[in-house]
């Protein structure tokens, strides 16, 4: 029999030591280190601002544009001069069209410019409304509604949409109430046609690539058609994206498939795979037909959340699960 | 020790009823909706206001069926109950909008009106069978008589011992002053006579309704000897308090006469409201006059906070056992609502609200423990002014314009009810608490003002009946159950 033993294993920790007496001190010197509080928004609602350029390219791009027109100017001056040298009279006639061709890019260049301006008051507008929302803030409410009233101001088809919310909104004292009324009564009517229009989109890019004879036609039919209908939902809802605008609205959508990839948090990866099983099982061009539309679909969703000017909170938000009866529906009656 | 509200044949008779409901409900539910508030805390208004936003289909854009166009319509309908005078809707809608408009005089007795409300369910199955139906019960009636509701649970000597309590503090002292002198020349020990009796009561009686008259006091039960009602000079209104008699008396004895008639006033009188209409409620509003009580001062408003916990300890609220159902009605969803926030700019509305927590607080917190949703909103079930702002001395005041009712006055004006004015009442205080403290000035004046003037016409030629926030208080209330 062993006598039991104890043996300390570490030094004992000085109590005295970790003990601190109590002080107090002028707000003046604290160092305040309280994280700001920010009202959650939705990150995912809100696209990703694009990043800026760094220095490097800004210049490569700025001296290469200088380059560039440098380069066009003289080339346009060396036309013109030819052309007076030929003869007087077509010089003038050059020139005139030079003209005309200068003024029709300003225009241009202006239509551009409105339309990226276009693109970011789509996007401080969501902002807002998150925030008026958040903070139930009116005189904030109102404003995005006043904006959005402009920007609607020449459709037609939300005329009577625009008169109840101009009759309801001097009657209301709530931020959230007022953005609110207008998604219930200005989005809500374009919501459904955006659907409508990327159902259609899908619906065409499922049959084609069902019937077309080489991959490359599919994927550019899905390329076209997607380009397609991002251009129409984004002026369905006010966008009306030129060139340039456009460009940065593919940049948006592409980002945001590629930070939800093209899923809504509430939508089912099994409710998809079981829609694109049943289709493969009939005929493997089928199965590929509805993998297609669902990209044109999630292209479709992407395009919504970016360009739609208010978040979604009081309609439900367009989830690819809503789409594919549509799909395998149509699938199914090109395969009978 | 507090008594329990009912006997064991009320909840039989509840259960009974309840049973009844589920039975007939499973064609056409009813949904009881409680319209709770002291006296001219605007019950009338409010359901004036309701009926007629319903019939109309009124300009409510936060009412949830409406804006989805999923509520097709209402009618009024017979009551079940032959007993009891209807809600006269139209003679109180014809007030408000007459060619010089007024309130519905204060409600003197008891009346109640169903509304049939035709709506498409959302769900997918109940959407499956086509329109459904949903009858809604309202019950209008004086405020003073929810003040009975806690004598339930109190005995004679306790009330008594209130009663006294409060009518020898020296606040009520000139009111209360010639029914102490008359009780003080009283032996309740002596043999019981009615004419001590009556004479007693018509003091008391004189003492509450002075003291409703000086100041804005909540807390004056019983509630019929201010509105009596039929029962006017019946024995059941013939007592007043006694002091505590320690040792045992007669039978005979004045006070064990009172004591009798207290119990026959609760018995007969109080517990049938209370069984009729309370008991079996689904919905409660609590409309809250906050800005007469912030008028009258800290006393005041302290009295609406002990009037308000002591009434809705009442009812019955809280989540309901599936299994139970049929048998068990209790009251899932109160909202509170500080009324006639009209009478303020809108932005201090917030302020409002939090004064309205702070006065519920106690009660709010009973209500969420049992289970029950609460919401608090400043409302007006209809709006009397319109909001404008005013550059003086280098600030910019927001007022409220309107037009005061007559005998209303500030500063020494008296208003003759024509002349419109621009208000402003005044901040109210950042911290609800400040209300309560005797020390704190608080310089507040909300004139009561007349209905409003000129009203809309929808595209149907309905009037529309102005109001703030009284659409997310019906999307409360009843949004849910038209889901």
């Amino acid at each position: 029999m062993k006598r039991p033993i104890a043996r300390p294993t570490a030094v004992a920790a000085d109590d005295n030591a970790l003990v601190r007496a109590p002080r107090a001190f002028e707000p003046a010197k604290v160092e305040i280190v309280e994280p700001a509080f920010d009202p959650d928004l939705d990150e995912t609602l809100i696209a990703p601002p694009p990043r800026p350029m760094g220095w490097a390219a800004r210049a490569a791009w700025t001296a290469g544009g200088i380059l560039l027109s440098a380069g066009l100017a003289l080339a346009a001056d060396r036309l013109i001069s030819d052309l007076f040298a030929t003869n007087a009279w077509l010089g003038w006639a050059g020139l005139g069209v030079l003209g005309i061709f200068l003024v029709a890019v300003v225009i241009l260049a202006a239509r551009e410019v409105l339309a990226l301006r276009r693109l970011k008051v789509l996007d401080a507008l969501k902002r807002d409304a998150a925030l008026a929302t958040a903070e139930n803030d009116p005189d904030r409410a109102k404003g995005v509604v006043t904006s959005l009233e402009h920007i609607y101001a020449a459709r037609a088809d939300l005329a009577r949409a625009r008169q109840s919310v101009a009759d309801n909104v001097p009657h209301m004292f709530d931020g959230h109430e007022v953005v609110a009324l207008a998604e219930r009564t200005l989005m809500a009517p374009l919501d459904a046609r955006a659907k409508a229009l990327t159902a259609a989109s899908a619906r065409r890019v499922a049959l084609v690539t069902a019937v077309s004879p080489r991959a490359l036609v599919d994927i550019a039919f899905v390329i076209y058609e997607s380009i397609r209908l991002a251009g129409a939902i984004a002026a369905l809802y006010g966008a009306r994206p030129g060139f340039f605008g456009f460009w940065r609205l593919t940049g948006a959508i592409l980002a945001h498939l590629a930070v939800t990839g093209g899923l809504v948090l509430t939508d089912g990866i099994v409710e998809q795979l079981v829609g694109q099983g049943l289709a493969a099982k009939l005929s493997a061009r089928l199965g590929e037909g509805v993998v297609n539309g669902l990209m044109t679909v999630r292209v479709g969703i992407a395009a919504m959340r970016v360009v739609r000017p208010l978040p979604f909170e009081t309609q439900p938000q367009p989830m690819v699960r809503d789409f594919i009866p549509e799909l395998t529906k149509l699938t199914g009656d090109a395969a009978k | 020790m507090p008594q329990n509200p009912t006997k064991i044949v009320d909840e039989l008779g509840i259960a009974l009823a309840n049973l009844a409901d589920a039975a007939t409900g499973s064609f056409t539910p009813t949904l009881r909706l409680g319209v709770t508030g002291l006296s001219r805390a605007g019950k009338t208004i409010f359901i004036t206001a309701l009926v007629h936003n319903l019939l109309t289909g009124g300009r409510l854009p936060g009412f949830t069926p409406l804006t989805e166009g999923r509520f097709i319509g209402a009618r009024l309908a017979e009551y079940p109950e032959a007993t009891i005078p209807r809600f006269a809707y139209e003679q109180h809608l014809e007030a408000l909008t007459a060619k010089t408009p007024y309130w519905p005089e204060s409600t003197r007795r008891i009346s109640q009106l169903r509304i049939v409300l035709k709506y498409q369910s959302a769900k997918w199955f109940s959407g499956m069978s086509g329109p459904s139906t949903l009858n809604l019960d309202i019950v209008d009636y004086p405020g003073e008589w929810l003040l009975d509701l806690p004598l339930l649970g109190l005995s004679f000597a306790e009330w008594s011992a209130e009663a006294l309590e409060r009518a020898n503090r020296p606040g009520s002292g000139r009111e209360a002053q010639p029914f102490l002198q008359l009780l003080e020349g009283i032996d309740p020990l002596k043999p019981a006579n009615d004419g001590d009796a009556e004479k007693l009561a018509l003091a008391f009686t004189d003492y509450l309704r002075r003291s409703r008259e000086h100041g804005a006091l909540s807390t004056l039960p019983p509630g019929r000897f201010l509105l009596p009602g039929d029962l006017e000079g019946s024995p059941a209104l013939t007592f007043a308090p006694l002091p505590a008699q320690g040792h045992s008396m007669r039978s005979t004895s004045l006070y064990a006469m009172l004591e009798h008639r207290y119990e026959a006033y609760k018995d007969q009188v109080v517990r049938p409201f209370f069984r009729d209409h309370f008991a079996r409620l689904d919905r409660q509003i609590v409309l809250v006059d906050t800005l007469r009580a912030l008028n009258a001062g800290p006393a005041a408003v302290a009295d609406l906070e002990t009037a308000l916990t002591s009434v809705l300890a009442c009812f019955r609220q809280g989540e309901t056992n599936v299994l139970l159902r049929p048998f068990v009605r209790k009251i899932d969803r109160i909202l509170f609502a500080a009324t006639k926030a009209d009478h303020v700019h809108h932005t201090s509305h917030d302020r409002l609200e939090s004064i309205l927590n702070r006065l519920v607080a106690n009660a709010t917190k009973r209500a969420r423990f049992a289970g029950a949703e609460t919401k608090s909103l400043a409302i007006a079930a209809i709006r009397a002014t319109h909001e404008g702002s005013i550059k003086e001395g280098g600030e910019t005041l927001p007022t409220i314009i309107g037009t005061p009712m007559k005998g209303e006055s500030l500063d020494g004006i008296t208003y003759d009810g024509k002349t419109e004015i621009a208000l402003f009442p005044g901040d109210l205080p950042a911290r609800p608490d400040s209300l309560f403290e005797d020390g704190a000035p608080v310089s507040l004046n909300f004139l009561r003002f007349v209905p409003p003037q000129k009203l809309d016409r929808n595209a149907e030629g309905d009037l529309v009946l102005p109001h703030v926030r009284f659409d997310r208080a019906l999307d409360f209330l009843i949004g849910d159950r038209l889901a």
